[in-house]
């Protein structure tokens, strides 16, 4: 197959860089290895707030098919249960869908994987009932099955908290929030103030020292603040967040830097999102940790510098409209994290040799404030 | 923390098989893998690179920032060897991992 645009990803990032791209004129292919689009949008069955100014506040889901349907008139073909496998010495993308495999010569690609739930460990968490508080949020709200009675979650992010909400919404009993720091990580406080009234302890300087049970979890251990405490638990959920997923990158041999406030480990990228490998591009949470506003910008940045760099805008039409998205990048994200917008900048100023225009402006307004 | 608790699931490698293979001079995550197994399973280390860079840095007292992840290869997801190979009998095997690659006719079939 041949295309001018290859996207690896058909999440919110995917999905929104497909339709910016194509409305360009842009012949693009979209690969997903689920049998449906979407990604993580699938189960947010919360209102996103901080989405860009072209999208009303609206929930996960319908998000979902909005970015869905606005392809359908729009020369995409979409490959879903096809996973990019590796790559040709060619520079072709290698795609399986379990029976073949089929090469994709593509002009650009925009890499969308997104990112994967970081793991915990304590004794006991390999049983049954042990599970990320994403794969929680999956039983729960796409497969509607409630994954436990009596749960804990581990970890305090705002995402937790928020599938705690939900647990609770679904009848499970939340037995408790164990947080290792001295105060919660997540701050959304309508979402706290509903965990407390619901009754649920927060255990702060708190971690669990074990999970036991005969073939799935029954019993919990935790240590607060120095003493121990024995909780009958069925279902352990661990928040303690997101970080990029790599392999994709790496097979594309793109170069990698360490930016904690990011997720860790992830690509280098330019003011254009692209990587140090010539017409590889990133978008979303790939490119860094953030929220959904600046998972569905950095993907707009990525399709307009594709679109310029395959002669469909041109220069000057681009770079307005990339600073207008990183502007709106940097107000969505610094209302969650100033720390996240510097871990940004800081990445693509050590990346970028020459430090462009567009770049030390948005220097100057992370250090400065607009 | 009980140096039995696994780490690896796929291989079932637990923290005091990892802190061996430090001790033994492992000093990437890469060499624990050499040494342990660890990483090598059906999910090649998607769940336990962080928890092993974890130890590392740990052990090592070396920040997590100068500890990579280990080296990813092809096939980047589990497949089947029929699907690396081509679809004409007569053809060698053409795969992702070979020098040649599928020809123009070979492409329009899925």
């Amino acid at each position: 197959m041949e295309t001018d645009l290859l996207i690896i990803g058909g999440g919110p990032a995917g999905l929104h860089a497909a339709y910016v791209a194509a409305s360009n004129g842009i012949k693009t292919i979209v690969v997903d290895e689920s049998f449906s689009l979407g990604g993580q949008l699938r189960q947010q069955t919360q209102r996103l707030t901080n989405l860009p100014k072209q999208f009303d506040s609206q929930i996960g889901i319908t998000l979902m098919q909005t970015l869905v349907e606005r392809l359908t008139d729009l020369d995409v073909t979409i490959l879903s249960k096809h996973t990019m496998i590796g790559t040709y010495k060619d520079g072709r993308i290698g795609v399986s869908n379990g029976q073949r495999t089929i090469p994709i010569s593509a002009e650009k690609v925009i890499v969308t994987t997104g990112a994967a739930e970081e793991a915990f460990v304590f004794p006991g968490w390999t049983l049954p009932g042990v599970m990320t508080i994403g794969a929680a949020q999956i039983v729960m709200n796409r497969e509607h099955v409630i994954p436990g009675k009596n749960a804990i979650i581990i970890g305090s992010n705002d995402f937790a908290l928020e599938v705690g909400k939900q647990l609770i919404e679904n009848g499970v009993s939340l037995q408790g929030v164990i947080e290792n720091e001295d105060q919660l990580i997540g701050c959304k406080e309508e979402t706290i103030q509903f965990l407390k009234e619901a009754g649920v302890p927060i255990y702060q300087n708190s971690y669990v020292t074990q999970a036991s049970g005969a073939g799935e979890v029954e019993k919990v251990i935790i240590n607060h603040n120095g003493s121990e405490k024995e909780m009958e638990i069925d279902l352990v959920c661990i928040g303690k967040g997101l970080t990029p997923i790599l392999e994709p990158f790496e097979i594309l041999s793109c170069d990698f830097a360490y930016e904690k406030d990011l997720g860790g480990w992830l690509p280098q990228y330019s003011t254009l999102m692209e990587t140090s490998t010539a017409s590889i591009y990133v978008a979303g949470n790939a490119a860094g940790i953030t929220n959904l506003g600046a998972i569905l910008l950095t993907a707009e940045i990525a399709a307009i510098s594709v679109a310029e760099s395959l002669g469909r805008q041109c220069k000057e039409e681009a770079t307005e409209k990339r600073e207008l998205l990183w502007q709106e990048l940097y107000h969505l994200e610094s209302a969650d994290s100033k720390a996240k917008f510097h871990g940004r900048i800081k990445l693509m100023r050590e990346f970028q040799d020459n430090v462009d225009i567009q770049l030390s402006k948005l220097f100057n307004m992370s250090v400065g404030g607009v | 923390m009980d140096a039995s608790t696994i780490v690896c699931k796929c291989e079932e490698i637990n923290i005091a098989e990892i802190e061996l293979a430090i001790k033994s001079g492992a000093n990437t995550f890469d060499d624990i893998k050499r040494l342990t197994r660890c990483g090598m399973g059906p999910c090649q280390a998607k769940i336990c690179t962080n928890l092993v860079r974890q130890i590392i840095s740990e052990s090592l007292e070396v920040p997590l920032s100068e500890i990579r992840p280990p080296r990813l290869r092809m096939p980047l997801k589990p497949t089947r060897i029929s699907a690396l190979v081509g679809n004409e009998v007569s053809s060698s095997v053409i795969s992702v991992f070979s020098e040649s690659a599928p020809q123009e006719d070979d492409e329009n079939h899925g």
